[in-house]
Formats: C-alpha cells, sequence, structure tokens
C-alpha cells in the first residue's frame, strides 16, 4: 500500500510544463478543427471561403463587404453557439473532474450534488413569474443553484469539514426533491410556456443572449469561468496528495479543508454558470475527465486543463451534429452528447481493458 | 537585501510550477480576438434593418412591439394554422417557407421547410431571406422568436384562445400583410357562419361531450383552450373542468362524468383514425354510456388548428351533435348559410387550387366541397342520425 502510494506520487512528479504545454497545443488544436467545421455545417449554406471572408471582414471592421446574411449567420448564430459551447463544455468538464476528485468517487458528474435540478426549478419559477423579462432565466437559474450550493453544503458537512460521503448523500437528497418539485410543476401548470423548459432541461445551446452587447455578456461569462477554473487549477497538486488519503495529505501539509472548500463552490460555481444559460447537458462532465484519465493519466495538474478542452471538444462536436443530423429539424444538444460521447468512451474503455 | 533578490532572476511567478499555472493564461488570450468579433457585425446588421424599411410599429397578440417593413414581400409561417391563415387570405405566393407539419393546403407542402414548429432551424429561416415571420403562442416557443428578434427579422406572434379572437388574429394578419380587403370580408364571412350557426342552435341544450385528444393516456382538453370554445359554439359543453391545456385525464373521472358524446379528430394527432367500432372493443370503453349508443363524433382534423377552417369544423360537429335543428328544408338551408358557400357548385366554381384566379370565396367552396366529397353526404362517420 505504502509503495504503491509512493509509486503513484513519484508517477505525477515527472509532469514537466513542456508536457502539459504539449498536450494543451495537440487537444487546442483538435479544438480548433472541430470549431471549423461547425462554422462550416449548417442549414444556410456557406462555403469556407464565404466564412473566411465573412470572418477577415468583421475582424477589420469591414462588414458591408459582405452579404449581410453571411455576417448574420456566422457571427450573429455560429460563432456564438460554439464560443457558448466551448464555455459550457469546459465548465462542466472541469466541474466534474472537480467533483470526482472532491468525492472520491469516479461517477460523480457536475449534476450529482442537485446543483442542476436547482438551477431548473429557478428557471421554470421564473418562467412562470417573469415570463418575457430578458436575462430572467439565466439569472433565476444562477440564484437556484446558489442557493442549492449553499443547501447541500451545510448538510454535508461533518466535524466541521466537508465529508465525501455525507456531501454525496445530501447532494442526492436535494436533487431527488428538486426535480419532483420540477415535475410537480410541470404537470400542474396551465403549460402554454412550459415548452421550452422541456428543451431546457435537455440542453439547450440556441438561446439567444440576454443582452444586445453580445460581445459584453461573453467576456463576462469567460472571466467568471477563468476565475473559477483556475481557483480549481490552482489546487490541483493538492488534489493529486488528497486522492492519495486524505490524512496523508494533511500530514504532507495540504490545507485539506480548504482545499475541499474551494473546490466544491469553484466546481458548483461552473455547473451553475453552465446550466444557467445552456440548461442540462448530460453526459460531458462525467465522461470527458474520464476519457482523459485514460488518455493523459491522473494527475489533476494535467487533468483539468485537458478536461476543459476535451469538455469544449465534446460539446462543439456534440452540437455540430445536433444541428445537422435531423436537419431542419434541431435536436437539443443534451440528446446528442451521450450519442456521440458512449462510442467514444467505449473505444478509450475497451482500450484500456486490454 | 531587496536588490540581490530583484538582480538577474525571474520573478517568481514564472519559475518552477508556478509556470505550469500561467500556460491556463495561453488558451484564454486566444480566444480574445474571437471574442472580439462576435458582437459588432450583428449589431451594425441590426442598424442597417431598422434605419431603411420600417415606417410601422404595431402591437401583437402577445403585447410585442413588432416593427412591419413597408412591403411585406417574403414571410415564413411557424404553424400549420398560420399557413392555412395565409392562404385563406391568397398570400400564399408570398410565402417562402414553412413547417414540416403544414399540409394544407396541398401547396403549402412545397414550401422549402424550416423545420418542425416547436424547434425550427433559426438558420433555413434565414437562408430564406424573409422580411416578415409570422408565430403563434399555441405552438411555437419564446426562445425562438427571441432568437428570431435577435437577429433583426421581425415576427408577429399571435395569441387567440377563443374562436372569436382567432378570427381577430386573421384580420390582424391581414392588416399587416396589406391584405386588409381580403381580410375584412374573410373575417365577416366567418362571423356570419358563426352568428348563423348560433342562431341555428338557438333552442338547443348544449351536449355534455369529452374531446380526447389522446386515448393511452387519457387526455382532453381544458376550459381555457380554443377546442373548448370551438366545442361550445358547436352546441356541446367541454365537461373536463380543468384550467391546464391538456389535462390527463383518471379514467374514472371519465366513468363519472359520463359524456353523452366523445369527440375525436379524424386522424387522432396523427395516430390515424378512431372508430366507433374500434371503442366499442376496447375493454372499459365500451361499458360507457356514450360508446354503447354509438354516440361517438369524427370531426375533421381542422378542429385542432385555429384557422379559418376551424368554422368548418365546428359546423360538421354541430351537425352531429344536433341532427334535429339542421333537418330543415333544402330551402331554408339555402338561406341561412352564407350565400358563398352553396354559390361555388352552382356557378361551377369548384376549382382546383391549380387556378390562379380562386377567390376567397371560391377557395371556401372547393375547400367544403372537397371535404363533403371525401367523407359522403353530411360529412361524418359514425355518428347516431
Amino acid at each position: 500500500m505504502a509503495i504503491a502510494i509512493e509509486n503513484e506520487i513519484r508517477g505525477m512528479r515527472t509532469l514537466t510544463a513542456r508536457r502539459v504545454a504539449g498536450v494543451c497545443a495537440i487537444l487546442l488544436g483538435v479544438l480548433f478543427v472541430a470549431v471549423v467545421i461547425s462554422l462550416r455545417l449548417g442549414a444556410f449554406p456557406l462555403s469556407v471561403r464565404d466564412i473566411l471572408a465573412t470572418l477577415v471582414n468583421g475582424l477589420l471592421g469591414r462588414s458591408d463587404r459582405v452579404p449581410s446574411e453571411f455576417a448574420l449567420v456566422v457571427f450573429g448564430l455560429r460563432l456564438p453557439r460554439i464560443a457558448l459551447g466551448i464555455l459550457v463544455g469546459a465548465s462542466l468538464a472541469t466541474a466534474g473532474a472537480g467533483f470526482q476528485a472532491l468525492l472520491r468517487n469516479p461517477l460523480a458528474d457536475p449534476y450529482v450534488l442537485g446543483v442542476s435540478s436547482g438551477a431548473a426549478l429557478g428557471a421554470i419559477l421564473s418562467i412562470i413569474f417573469l415570463p418575457h423579462v430578458p436575462g430572467a432565466i439565466q439569472a433565476a437559474a444562477f440564484v437556484g443553484a446558489v442557493i442549492t450550493i449553499t443547501a447541500v453544503f451545510f448538510l454535508g458537512r461533518r466535524g466541521g469539514q466537508l465529508d465525501s460521503a455525507t456531501l454525496l448523500l445530501a447532494g442526492i437528497v436535494a436533487a431527488s426533491f428538486l426535480s419532483a418539485g420540477i415535475m410537480f410543476l410541470m404537470t400542474t401548470l396551465p403549460g402554454r410556456d412550459l415548452r421550452g423548459m422541456a428543451f431546457w432541461l435537455m440542453g439547450d445551446l440556441s438561446s439567444p443572449p440576454p443582452t444586445q452587447n453580445v460581445r459584453g455578456w461573453f467576456v463576462f461569462l469567460f472571466v467568471l469561468f477563468a476565475i473559477a477554473g483556475g481557483a480549481i487549477y490552482l489546487t490541483a497538486s493538492d488534489l493529486n496528495l488528497i486522492l492519495t488519503g486524505e490524512k496523508e495529505a494533511q500530514h504532507l501539509g495540504v490545507n485539506v479543508r480548504r482545499v475541499k472548500l474551494v473546490v466544491y463552490v469553484c466546481a458548483s460555481a461552473l455547473t451553475g454558470l453552465a446550466v444557467s444559460v445552456s440548461g442540462a447537458i448530460g453526459y460531458v462532465g462525467l465522461l470527458v475527465p474520464h476519457a482523459m484519465r485514460m488518455l493523459f493519466g491522473n494527475d489533476y495538474r494535467l487533468l483539468i486543463p485537458t478536461s476543459a478542452l476535451g469538455g469544449a471538444i465534446a460539446i462543439v462536436i456534440a452540437d455540430t451534429l445536433a444541428r445537422t443530423v435531423v436537419a431542419p429539424t434541431e435536436l437539443p444538444v443534451g440528446a446528442m452528447t451521450a450519442l456521440a460521447g458512449a462510442p467514444v468512451f467505449i473505444y478509450l474503455l475497451r482500450r484500456r481493458v486490454r | 537585501m531587496n536588490a540581490r533578490r530583484k538582480r538577474g532572476k525571474l520573478p517568481a511567478i514564472c519559475q518552477g510550477r508556478n509556470r505550469l499555472r500561467l500556460l491556463a493564461l495561453v488558451p484564454a488570450l486566444m480566444l480574445l480576438p474571437v471574442v472580439r468579433a462576435i458582437g459588432a457585425p450583428v449589431q451594425s446588421a441590426n442598424a442597417r434593418s431598422t434605419q431603411s424599411d420600417a415606417p410601422r410599429v404595431v402591437v401583437d397578440g402577445t403585447g410585442r412591439r413588432v416593427k412591419i417593413p413597408a412591403r411585406v414581400g417574403r414571410i415564413v409561417s411557424l404553424a400549420p394554422n398560420l399557413t392555412e391563415t395565409l392562404y385563406a387570405l391568397g398570400l400564399g405566393d408570398r410565402l417562402v417557407g414553412d413547417t414540416t407539419y403544414c399540409d394544407v393546403p396541398e401547396d403549402a407542402k412545397t414550401k422549402p421547410h424550416v423545420g418542425a414548429p416547436v424547434n425550427p432551424s433559426v438558420e433555413a429561416i434565414i437562408a430564406l431571406r424573409p422580411n416578415m415571420v409570422f408565430a403563434t403562442t399555441s405552438i411555437n416557443r419564446v426562445e425562438t422568436v427571441d432568437a428570431l428578434e435577435h437577429l433583426g427579422i421581425p415576427v408577429y406572434t399571435t395569441n387567440s384562445q377563443t374562436v372569436r379572437e382567432m378570427i381577430d388574429s386573421v384580420g390582424q394578419i391581414a392588416d399587416v400583410t396589406d391584405a386588409a380587403a381580403v381580410g375584412a370580408a374573410l373575417t365577416a364571412s366567418l362571423n356570419a357562419r358563426l352568428d348563423a350557426l348560433r342562431k341555428r342552435l338557438a333552442g338547443e341544450p348544449p351536449v355534455r361531450a369529452v374531446f380526447v385528444v389522446w386515448l393511452d393516456p387519457l387526455q382532453s382538453v381544458g376550459q381555457h383552450t380554443f377546442i373548448a370554445d370551438a366545442m361550445r359554439w358547436a352546441g356541446a359543453e367541454s365537461v373536463v373542468t380543468s384550467n391546464q391545456n391538456w389535462p390527463q385525464l383518471s379514467f374514472e373521472e371519465v366513468v363519472r362524468l359520463q359524456p353523452e358524446y366523445f369527440v375525436f379528430a379524424s386522424s387522432h394527432s396523427g395516430e390515424g383514425a378512431v372508430t366507433v367500432e374500434d371503442l366499442q372493443k376496447r375493454p372499459v370503453w365500451k361499458d360507457l354510456r356514450a360508446v354503447r349508443d354509438g354516440h361517438v363524433a369524427i370531426v375533421s382534423d381542422e378542429i385542432d388548428r385555429p384557422d379559418p377552417g376551424l368554422i368548418g369544423a365546428i359546423e360538421e360537429l354541430a351537425r352531429d351533435l344536433h341532427p334535429k335543428a339542421f333537418k330543415a328544408s333544402a330551402k331554408d338551408r339555402m338561406r341561412s348559410l352564407p350565400a358563398s358557400r352553396e354559390s361555388i357548385c352552382l356557378t361551377n366554381r369548384c376549382a382546383t387550387l391549380g387556378d390562379q384566379e380562386l377567390t376567397v370565396a371560391g377557395w371556401f367552396g372547393w375547400y367544403h366541397n372537397a371535404f363533403q366529397s371525401e367523407n359522403g353526404a353530411g360529412g361524418l362517420r359514425g355518428a347516431a342520425r
């Protein structure tokens, strides 16, 4: 047992900045290819030349040189959707990796602690009480997420600090209770305005930003992601030690209580952020960290950035498929993430077992 | 001292483990130009369109302010009932796109499709370059309307809960699309038919009925839907006292209510026809009073759609439920019904839809004649007469 731990720690210490940079560069390349393909495909016929012309002219401010529909489709529809997909995918996968470390449970995903159910309940209540207020759904969903995070935090403590088993149970109870509340509301209310809710619950990247200042909205979201994701990343080396055992980590000088608190708050905030803007997209937070673990190892200093990039790639590909597979109807993204992710995951699983 | 620390050494943040952490910033920096590119061109496109061609602002059925362009030449319809309404107003040639469910009239099936009403593809809508999109609260989502408005495409949303409101919305659509004269004629004729029907059914007590949307699980319509209102016009009262739009009923409730009639749409929400014989074979249904007596009314699918064709379905249902009120002489029938309906056969305007000169009255005549001949005399199936 002691030798195994020693080997694990020794294996992790050989990680260098060069390896991280190399792996991230490869994943960034894959993400770039996915983005290009996603820009190219869609119901509106655009060739790669058209896209390049639109992008170049748009960046240089010469938007009158391309037909306005091109600019509308590229900058108004596809690019925001891709950016939102990257953000949501990165948030969910990072949160998933964080929760898997925090709960020391490979089946943990961002929704296991009830955050998505709390956000969904907030969204439903805002549809009922504030139907046409722009931004109300996102704000209410985030508030719901925050309330759930706080409640589960207080329920999940044991001896003053977060205990993974208690936290898991508290989260599952919260998720079940909130889901029951959502089902009750959806079956007893008039139903006219809740059509959109069914799509929201399956995950939907197509909702426009709540403000006309699209650029400001995305900057705001990316800043939130950077803060929460960055905080988790800073605890990465401590997480490596905690995974070998909390007492061991404590003896090696890690402030276990503080690390757990930081990871809990930041991972929940990332989940709340993702769910508020796009609904509950499933499987990304669970499958992507595992896939990255199988490909690149268990070191959290590498796992967190690769999960973020892997999640972004997964959502961009899933959204592209959702937009084009049954054209002109658009499927919800959540329907495609499992379909697209499961075969990849099975392949990785088989490779590992062999 | 401090001097020794600063000379010749990188600051602590660039050393060792912190170098790894700095790497996290690189992807973020690479995405900055992308983020910068996102906002601007859409805003300028919006500004351009609003300057050039938006002389009028009207308030639509949901209270939104919609900028109507000067010439509404390219229309996209996001619901089957709106497509039918646009054809009824003679605007079929201005319709450039509709949904995959738009099947009446036949010409609507040949238009480019933008997807299902609930989740159409916004890109497909943009590809058709419409200057007006019509939506309805009965089937479209607010998110779709928001997305189109965000991109600067005007969307007019209708919101009709009753039959009279539906007729008003037909008039509003006509006003928005510069077809006010045709719209006035159409709404006048529809209102006249409703008034004539009400007069004819004046002495009859309303029949207690249940409209069945779905058999398994049993779903009916709530009190505030247009179908319940349509049934009231046809001399029936939906005995399902629910405020939800599509309440799911327990079968015990139906047994308790023991309605006099069950009403089905002829395609039964897409599942294929339900006949009296089918119900008389079903285990608990066959013991219900209405089924035993054969009191099952099958009406045209127009009952599901809040558009001008709904009036025809109401008249058909009224005939089915109150046959005595319709047993008047042929001369009385000719006198009481509006001229447009009978005169088409007399003046040989039973034209197909390929006829370019089809007038509004002629269109209605064609439609009702087509339906009458399809279902035999009286236009009903399985009803006790």
